[in-house]
């Protein structure tokens, strides 16, 4: 019994794709004896192909491809330091603290109390520079440190007389 | 997939780009013939394949093995190629002098003439190629580009084999229809070369 095209065109663009059976590649080559439409349809499916496919075979073949992998190479470390900044800069973004910029007044507000805490703290400690003490002297009334210095050959003797009185004696 | 290459895939998602190199050696050209398929310029295609491996160092990790990593790597192509094509919207200007399409030295041996004829040609398919909706021209180039089976195509492209086949059955026919003057032009005396269908495809079982 001859197949109709009706029935062979269904199954022609599978025989093409080479996706039959072997069953329904016998019954499609059996009907193309016979058929000058339906080998006509193939071969237009194959002329299709060619146009499509020949021109990227050629520009494949006539294609270099290692410096696309230097460009790749580079693209990537390109990326690698922009990520690096880009964490930083989302770390400060998202930061309310610094986002908002209160940390200049801030930091300026803590060298401040830190310059008066020193001056509170340093204010009754004598400052010999390339002082040492050589000795120091506790008793009920006075307190003696003699410091040694060491270019003038200066001696310095400090008495505390007690917590609101002192004299220096060089 | 085969061991060798899910060693290769899992190095790769750790970051190691040498493991991306191998995948580059063995893929590459498959690449940029998907994307050369796409916008069938050189330049552009070169891009394409640039912009997908990088691509891919980044999103490996969400590949998790369910498909076979190639038609993962095909379907980032496509989509890479097509939404190029779509920014670019060159492709739908482009004339037959412009600058950067390929044109290899030898070409220029065949005579101008017969370049002329070629690039006037190469032109026609790339404007009807890119009269095709993105789904048919990802079938036609998966298929008669790149010779994947209608399985492959399904799981690259995510979607039934009957979708597949269905898309390539109307991109095909649009195609015929666009380029009518270089194909079906068949006359007695050209099917007179082959009466009896001799060279025909074979099955897949072949």
């Amino acid at each position: 019994m001859k197949n109709s095209c009706s029935s062979i065109s269904k199954l022609l663009e599978k025989y093409f794709d080479r996706e039959v059976t072997e069953k329904e590649r016998v019954l499609v080559e059996g009907h193309l004896q016979d058929c000058l439409a339906c080998r006509n349809a193939l071969r237009s499916m194959e002329e299709l192909r060619t146009l499509i496919k020949v021109p990227v075979e050629e520009a494949v073949q006539k294609e270099e491809f290692p410096w696309v992998w230097q460009k790749i190479e580079r693209e990537i470390r390109l990326q690698k330091k922009l990520t690096w900044w880009q964490t930083l800069r989302s770390w400060i973004d998202v930061s309310p603290l610094l986002k908002r910029k209160v940390w200049i007044p801030a930091a300026a507000t803590l060298v401040v109390l830190l310059l008066i805490s020193a001056q509170i703290i340093f204010q009754k400690t004598p400052s010999y520079p390339d002082a040492s003490v050589v000795e120091y002297v506790e008793s009920q009334t006075d307190n003696v440190m003699v410091y040694q210095l060491e270019k003038p050959k200066v001696t310095v003797i400090w008495l505390f007389e007690g917590p609101e009185k002192e004299q220096t004696t060089l | 997939m085969n061991p060798e290459e899910n060693e290769v895939i899992s190095r790769c998602q750790q970051g190691d780009e040498e493991a991306l190199k191998e995948i580059f050696d063995k893929y590459h050209k498959k690449v940029y013939r998907i994307a050369y398929g796409v916008v069938r310029h050189r330049e552009e295609a070169l891009d394409i394949v640039q912009e997908v491996f990088i691509k891919l160092l980044h999103s490996i990790k969400n590949f998790k093995g369910r498909s076979q990593f190639y038609t993962y790597l095909y379907r980032m192509t496509m989509n890479t190629a097509i939404d190029h094509a779509r920014k670019t919207g060159k492709q739908f200007f482009s004339s037959l002098d412009e600058e950067g399409s390929f044109e290899p030295r030898d070409e220029l041996e065949k005579g101008p003439e017969r370049l002329f004829l070629q690039k006037e040609l190469e032109e026609r398919v790339k404007l009807a190629m890119n009269k095709l909706p993105a789904e048919q021209k990802a079938a036609l180039i998966f298929r008669d580009v790149e010779g994947l089976s209608y399985q492959e195509m399904a799981e690259a492209m995510g979607c039934s084999i009957g979708t597949v086949m269905s898309r390539l059955h109307y991109g095909r026919k649009k195609m015929q229809e666009l380029l009518k003057e270089y194909v079906g032009l068949h006359g007695q005396d050209r099917d007179s070369s082959d009466p009896q269908g001799q060279n025909l495809p074979r099955s897949k079982k072949d």
